[in-house]
């Protein structure tokens, strides 16, 4: 059962401050010099993020979080997304909220504490599509043998948790980055990532931790996904704004861009994109809320579905309404445009996701 | 790849042609355009010197100007294999714009003095038309242009001049009587890029290239003999110089060579039968066969004496969306291979520049008249409307 309430006044306290967070940190300018910095730097803000407690906010209060369901941090989110923030929120997020649940209440806060309080980053590390990162027992330690090509937010990343398979089973193995052989990058949006390879990492055997049939990992993966749709809602949400800004400013054969009809028919196309989007997010977050992983996924995925969509349309309208500035640096438009690309491309294909929703039904 | 030019002469011209490419096109050049990775002023300049001395330089071109004496046909057919064999499309600034325009338009002198260097590359040209407040709507230019004696100053800004840091010539469009209606008050002046007055901003675009740039006109000397044919007539040189060789504004071979580019990077990341993407590509194979035999149709029409207007804006549109479609393509096959920033020590070869290559390709909806202005185009001069 969904119910469809406004955001309460937490959440839009939680997105108030992030807004006016990004407003004095995060102008073009500011930006462009974060993005100047060697992608292995720590992010900037990192540490006044965590103060504010964003990345506790989603976890339950027993590991040390503020206790707020999904739908309490999605405009937040939303937020962060449109502010074209750099710091790996979503992933740090994601990473928490696995361990969260895959650990026992009292090892996940004292893992957690040091994360929370932004005294480090820790994610989560993949392996790719059909080459997952393996782990084989060798007498009390456990060696992994693997590469997670893309890790999001791992460029700074003090100690990574790779989701390896062990006898065909899913664990948590926590390598610290210099145990492992990490490249630090950055993404054609301007955020950090990592290629890394776990070739020779290992650990005792009583420190892996299982996945309870999954569903620690499972969790956090929807999650994950649900904090980057609400980032691309966020930014199809500014696109949206800027464009109609745009069109009313902007000037041509003796009028405003805008009192063409062409040009208004796009206008309505993507602010029926934006409002699709934020219900479709919304369901999604709700969803997150359930115990019944299948529901959970279907919601998640279909989400994932539409919102992507839905991005590609409000970005190519978004360029093209601007004329030659839409494809200019000079712009929060381009950089928003290069953000969706990147957000919609992580965490599984189109094809994946609607296989995942068909397979849930 | 279906090709429709296929009777024995033009597979002739295509054997010819293709020599001609694998015994002179630069490997280093080759291998950027095959990956569809940002070129040099050298990679064009040194193609250009190749065709130049084969006397392919400028298709379109009359005989006696420097052409090859080419028919229609054989031009399509010469694009569509260049573009195949991976050679860098010729910035057209020159050599489909000014050129042409001057050899109808310009004085004995201005011929004398420019077609030569347009052919060989050793002056390269930019177009000043469009300004910050003048883009759709570019009949209300104002940089201005005053008489003095000998000539006129102008003054003014133009912006998003393609690869004029490349450029020792401009041809601009400039107001020269603000008095009358808007299009009967603007000249065509060259203007060179050296002169006194004359200086750049690059304009950084989202996929990191500044191919574009601002340009500022300060006060600067134009002697009456850089100005193009009569004062207060540019407007009708540029609407001429819009139309030239606007039977290959579908882009036709550039569609092509993406299309097998494509087809290149699903096999290299494993989904070359996926039948998904096979679906896809076929669709891609037919829009492209749509425009090309649509191309063909209407310049068989105008060989036989039809007059073909504004029809060709058709082929801009198609054109564009195919190849602005095939990029998204593109970029959905590579996924996550392709996001890493083109610079780091990361990327995936074949699928670095699938992204850069979707965000540059946004222009082409934009420049040359957007498309909302070509179905405008369509609507009120074919249509009635
Ligand atoms: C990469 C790039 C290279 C370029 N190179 C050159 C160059 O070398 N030399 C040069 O002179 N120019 C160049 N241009 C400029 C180009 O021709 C203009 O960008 C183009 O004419 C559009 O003008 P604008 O950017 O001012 O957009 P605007 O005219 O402001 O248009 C903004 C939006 O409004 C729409 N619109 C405007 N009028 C109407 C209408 N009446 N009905 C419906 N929709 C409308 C447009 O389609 C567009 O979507 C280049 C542009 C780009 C992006």
């Amino acid at each position: 059962m969904i119910h469809f309430d406004l955001p309460s006044d937490v959440a839009l306290l939680l997105r108030d401050t992030a807004e006016r967070f990004v407003a004095e940190n995060y102008a073009l300018p500011q930006r462009a010099e974060m993005l100047a910095a060697a992608p292995e730097e720590a992010p900037r803000l990192w540490s006044a993020m965590a103060e504010l407690g964003w990345l506790a906010a989603p976890l339950q209060e027993a590991v040390g979080g503020l206790g707020l369901t999904p739908v309490h941090i999605v405009p937040l989110l939303e937020a962060l997304g449109a502010g074209l923030v750099l710091e790996p929120v979503v992933p740090a997020m994601r990473c928490a909220a696995t361990l969260a649940r895959a650990l026992p209440e009292n090892e996940a806060a004292t893992a957690l504490e040091p994360v929370l309080s932004g005294e480090r980053i820790e994610v989560l590390a993949e392996g790719a599509e059909g080459a997952p990162i393996t782990a084989t027992r060798d007498g009390d330690r456990v060696m992994l043998l693997g590469t997670a090509p893309l890790v999001p937010g791992g460029a700074a990343a003090a100690a990574f948790w790779a989701v390896a398979e062990l006898g065909g089973a899913p664990i948590l193995i926590r390598v610290a980055a210099e145990a492992a052989s990490v490249a630090a990058f950055r993404l054609l949006d301007g955020q950090a990532a990592a290629r890394v390879c776990f070739d020779g990492a290992s650990c005792a055997v009583s420190e892996a931790v299982p996945d309870c049939a999954g569903a620690a990992l499972d969790f956090g993966t929807d999650m994950g996904l649900v904090g980057a749709l609400a980032e691309c809602s966020g930014l199809i949400d500014a696109l949206y704004r800027a464009t109609l800004d745009y069109v009313k400013l902007r000037e041509q054969f003796g009028r405003p861009i805008g009192r063409f009809q062409a040009v208004q028919h796009r206008m309505a196309d993507m602010f029926i994109a934006r409002e699709e989007a934020r219900s479709m997010l919304h369901l999604a977050a709700e969803a997150l809320e359930s115990e019944d992983a299948g529901f959970r996924a279907r919601l998640v995925s279909a989400a994932r579905v539409k919102i992507a969509d839905n991005a590609r349309r409000a970005l190519r309208d978004a360029v093209q309404l601007h004329g030659g500035m839409g494809v200019t640096d000079e712009l929060a438009v381009g950089h928003m445009v290069k953000r969706l690309l990147v957000l919609t491309q992580l965490g599984g294909s189109r094809g994946a996701h609607l296989k995942r929703f068909r397979d849930t039904a | 790849m279906t090709d429709l030019l296929t009777g024995p002469e033009d597979m002739a011209f295509r054997e010819e042609i293709r020599a001609f490419v694998a015994a002179n096109l630069h490997p280093e050049t080759r291998a950027k355009v095959a990956r569809g990775a940002p070129l040099a002023r050298e990679d064009f300049a040194r193609w250009q010197r190749s065709l130049f001395e084969r006397g392919w330089v400028a298709p379109a071109w009359p005989v006696e100007h420097g052409g090859p004496g080419w028919t229609a046909r054989q031009r399509l057919i010469a694009d569509e294999e260049m573009f195949r064999l991976h050679t860098p499309p010729l910035p057209g600034f020159g050599l489909k714009m000014i050129g042409p325009i001057l050899m109808r338009f310009g004085s004995e002198a201005q011929q004398k003095r420019f077609l030569s260097g347009i052919l060989s590359g050793d002056d390269w040209w930019c177009q000043g038309f469009s300004e910050p407040g003048a883009g759709s709507d570019l009949a209300s230019l104002r940089t201005r242009a005053v008489r003095v004696a000998g000539g006129w100053r102008i003054s003014g800004s133009k912006t998003w001049t393609t690869y004029a840091q490349y450029a020792n010539w401009i041809f601009c469009l400039v107001r020269t009587d603000p008095e009358v209606k808007r299009q009967e008050g603007i000249s065509m002046m060259l203007v060179d890029m050296t002169s006194e007055g004359v200086s750049r901003r690059p304009i950084r675009l989202m996929d990191g290239t500044e191919e574009v740039n601002e340009i500022f006109l300060d006060d600067v000397f134009v002697p009456d003999d850089l100005v193009v044919a009569e004062i207060n007539k540019g407007w009708t040189y540029a609407k001429a110089l819009l139309e030239n060789e606007r039977f290959g504004i579908g882009g036709i071979g550039r569609s092509k060579h993406l299309l097998q580019r494509v087809r290149e990077m699903a096999v290299a990341a494993g989904r070359g039968a996926d039948p998904e993407i096979v679906a896809a590509l076929a669709g891609y194979e037919i829009d492209i066969m749509a425009i090309e035999a649509t191309t063909l149709r209407l310049l068989s029409a105008a060989e036989a004496g039809v007059r073909i207007g504004a029809e060709t804006s058709l082929l801009k549109i198609r054109g564009t969306e195919i190849q602005q479609g095939l990029t998204e393509l593109m970029m959905d096959i590579a996924g996550p291979a392709a996001l890493p920033e083109r610079e780091s020590a990361c990327v995936e070869e074949p699928f670095e520049n699938a992204a850069y290559q979707f965000l540059n390709w946004r222009k082409l909806s934009i420049y040359g008249g957007s498309n909302e202005i070509q179905r405008g185009i369509l609507a009120g001069q074919v249509l009635g409307l």
